[in-house]
């Protein structure tokens, strides 16, 4: 009776999830005009950084703090030791190197954590169920769906509130002038790369009691996330959040009526988009 | 290029066909290695064309491969087609419409919108493959019993008759590839690639070319992928894979794109190379971790591969003949 309410909100708590990393995706492709094809990868790290605060504590908000600063940590390494090098050469370079990238992350954690998959099991005080209009829903995934939504708001009055999100937004538009104007574009390019990878780490840990954590897991995720901002449109911020949502509601309804087109549906949405609207549904003409 | 260099330069090609498994096992790699490395080879192939010429940079040519291996190995498996050429032939026809198709919807994108969106569509064929077309593709567990390749009362049933089978069709579809860039059209692409729009003030449509070349490569994915099932007689739904689309990049990138010889000497490293890794037990497990730095160091320092390193070494000698080692570094 309640089948399709039940799906629907699960389809928010997953695509609440896609939403928050292709947000990520979004805002490095936005600033650094970078494809990041290591997202997934950085969302993996996440999930194993936070999985062994976790089991050192058994706190799940340390974990998640944990997942954001480690996360947040590589991410500026990657950035000075490689992506730097990239900013004035073609796309296509910037694509090959992040694919390298993702291939190196996903090997040194095999190599420290073996293949094997990790459960993360849900914390105590979240692994209950909670009525919702007489729907009965794991309160786990409410969290998520909360998690997702103040994290996205936080980054909203980063990025429109703030000084550093005037620039971030400013550098999206022209680089150049930003830079005569005396601001360190650099620095912000390092922390927005930083922020990118951290906002994917957080997503990884989250996740974590969702699915399985191994070496592959941001693969898949890295796909569903183009998905979502081609759907929403390259570069936009709602675009990502109402892409993230239609994506996770695509996945969670045909997995409850068609369960052997769940996850091809999705394809077949970001087809029609793109012939019925290219630039995606909130995105601009020529951002791409 | 004159035809007369074409036609030397076919000759070693052949040559180089008939030896190649004699030097490859003296270096510790079977025969099976050997046919693996010629498959990708043509796979990279169609990937040069689109990538090398074209500059369009596809993460879903795995599709194409799965397409062509699937359709092809199922009408053989199923006993639809007994003919292994015809198989071959639909099963590359199929491919190549499955490029006509994604290429429509893709070829308006450049960059990295066309990486998404290619990779995107792949992965859509993926889970056909496992899903919605289980009951055709075995699903998760592939389609096992592709008979070995027959063609007009040959039998190419051991594993060097299948090495020489795929070794004809690697030629000759080189061969035909080779022609494809010297056209016209293929200047058209490079001039795509330059400058897309003085090609299309130049009167080009643009767009059309970039299809054309996308319907081509996918064709030659389709055919390898057929290959693949002839000669290990079995298809892994893996074909259809990220990871296989993203490996025959990696394979373009370190051979040389712009080059035809590149996907060859690309799918030589990269085959020879994880195996190697992989046997070298020290470091058995890291295999993929090795290939992975290669790789990016590779892109960071040598941008246009070892084939177009080699062949601006060469130039660089002024003219001075030197005997280069194949697949050397």
């Amino acid at each position: 009776m309640h089948l399709i309410e039940a799906q629907a909100l699960n389809g928010l708590a997953l695509g609440a999830i896609l939403a928050l990393v292709a947000l990520g995706l979004t805002i490095v492709f936005g600033l650094l005009g970078f494809v990041n094809f290591a997202h997934g990868a950085l969302l993996m790290v996440g999930a194993y950084a936070g999985w062994i605060v976790y089991s050192q504590t058994n706190h799940f908000f340390l974990a998640m703090l944990g997942a954001l600063v480690i996360t947040f940590i590589v991410g500026i390494v990657i950035e000075r030791v490689l992506i730097r090098l990239y900013y004035a050469r073609p796309k296509q370079d910037q694509i090959l190197v992040t694919y390298g990238l993702a291939i190196i992350l996903v090997e040194v954690v095999r190599a420290i954590f073996t293949g094997q998959t990790r459960l993360l099991s849900t914390p105590a005080w979240a692994s209950g169920i909670v009525n919702i209009a007489g729907i009965y829903y794991p309160q786990y995934r409410v969290i998520v769906i909360a998690i997702a939504a103040i994290t996205l708001a936080i980054i909203y009055l980063i990025l429109f509130r703030t000084r550093i999100g005037l620039i971030v937004r400013a550098g999206i538009d022209d680089v150049v002038i930003v830079n005569i104007l005396g601001i360190n574009v650099k620095r912000t390019f390092m922390l927005v790369f930083a922020l990118g990878a951290a906002i994917a780490g957080l997503a990884g840990i989250v996740d974590g009691p969702l699915l399985a954590i191994n070496p592959d897991m941001g693969t898949d995720v890295l796909v569903q996330c183009f998905v979502v901002i081609v759907i929403g449109g390259v570069g936009s911020f709602f675009g990502a959040i109402l892409g993230g949502i239609v994506a996770g509601e695509i996945i969670s309804l045909t997995t409850a009526f068609a369960p052997d087109y769940a996850s091809v549906m999705l394809y077949v949405a970001m087809a029609v988009v793109l012939i019925v609207r290219p630039q995606g549904l909130l995105g601009v003409e020529g951002r791409a | 290029m004159s035809t007369q260099r074409m036609l030397l330069g076919l000759l070693g090609l052949a040559v180089f066909l008939v030896l190649f498994p004699i030097v490859l096992q003296a270096g510790g790699g079977g025969i099976a290695l050997a046919s693996r490395i010629l498959v990708l080879a043509l796979f990279g192939l169609g990937v040069d064309l689109i990538f090398g010429f074209a500059g369009l940079l596809s993460f879903g040519q795995a599709a194409f491969y799965g397409v062509g291996g699937f359709v092809s190995g199922y009408l053989l498996i199923s006993g639809t087609v007994h003919s292994t050429l015809l198989a071959l032939a639909i099963g590359t026809a199929a491919a190549a419409f499955a490029g006509i198709l994604i290429g429509a919807l893709s070829m308006r994108q450049v960059g990295v919108y066309l990486a998404m969106l290619t990779l995107a569509f792949a992965q859509m064929f993926y889970f056909l493959d496992i899903s919605a077309l289980r009951n055709y593709t075995g699903g998760e567990n592939g389609l096992p019993g592709v008979p070995r390749a027959s063609v007009l009362g040959l039998h190419f049933t051991s594993n060097h008759e299948a090495y020489a089978f795929i070794a004809i069709v690697y030629f000759i579809a080189f061969a035909i590839m080779w022609l494809i860039v010297r056209s016209s059209f293929g200047h058209v692409l490079r001039a795509i690639l330059e400058n897309p729009e003085r090609a299309a003030a130049a009167g080009h449509d643009v767009y059309l070319y970039k299809v054309v070349a996308f319907t081509i490569a996918a064709a030659y994915a389709g055919l390898a992928g057929g290959l693949l099932g002839m000669f290990q007689g079995y298809l892994p739904p893996d074909m259809f894979t990220i990871d296989t689309s993203g490996q025959i990049v990696v394979i373009e990138v370190i051979g040389g794109p712009g080059t035809l010889v590149g996907p060859l000497i690309g799918s030589i490293v990269w085959i020879y190379l994880s195996q190697v890794f992989q046997d070298f037990s020290a470091v058995a497990g890291l295999w993929r971790l090795m290939l992975g730095i290669v790789f990016v160091l590779l892109i960071t320092g040598f941008r246009s591969g070892i084939a177009g390193g080699i062949i601006l070494w060469i130039r660089g000698m002024a003219r001075r003949r030197s005997a280069v080692a194949t697949g050397g570094d």
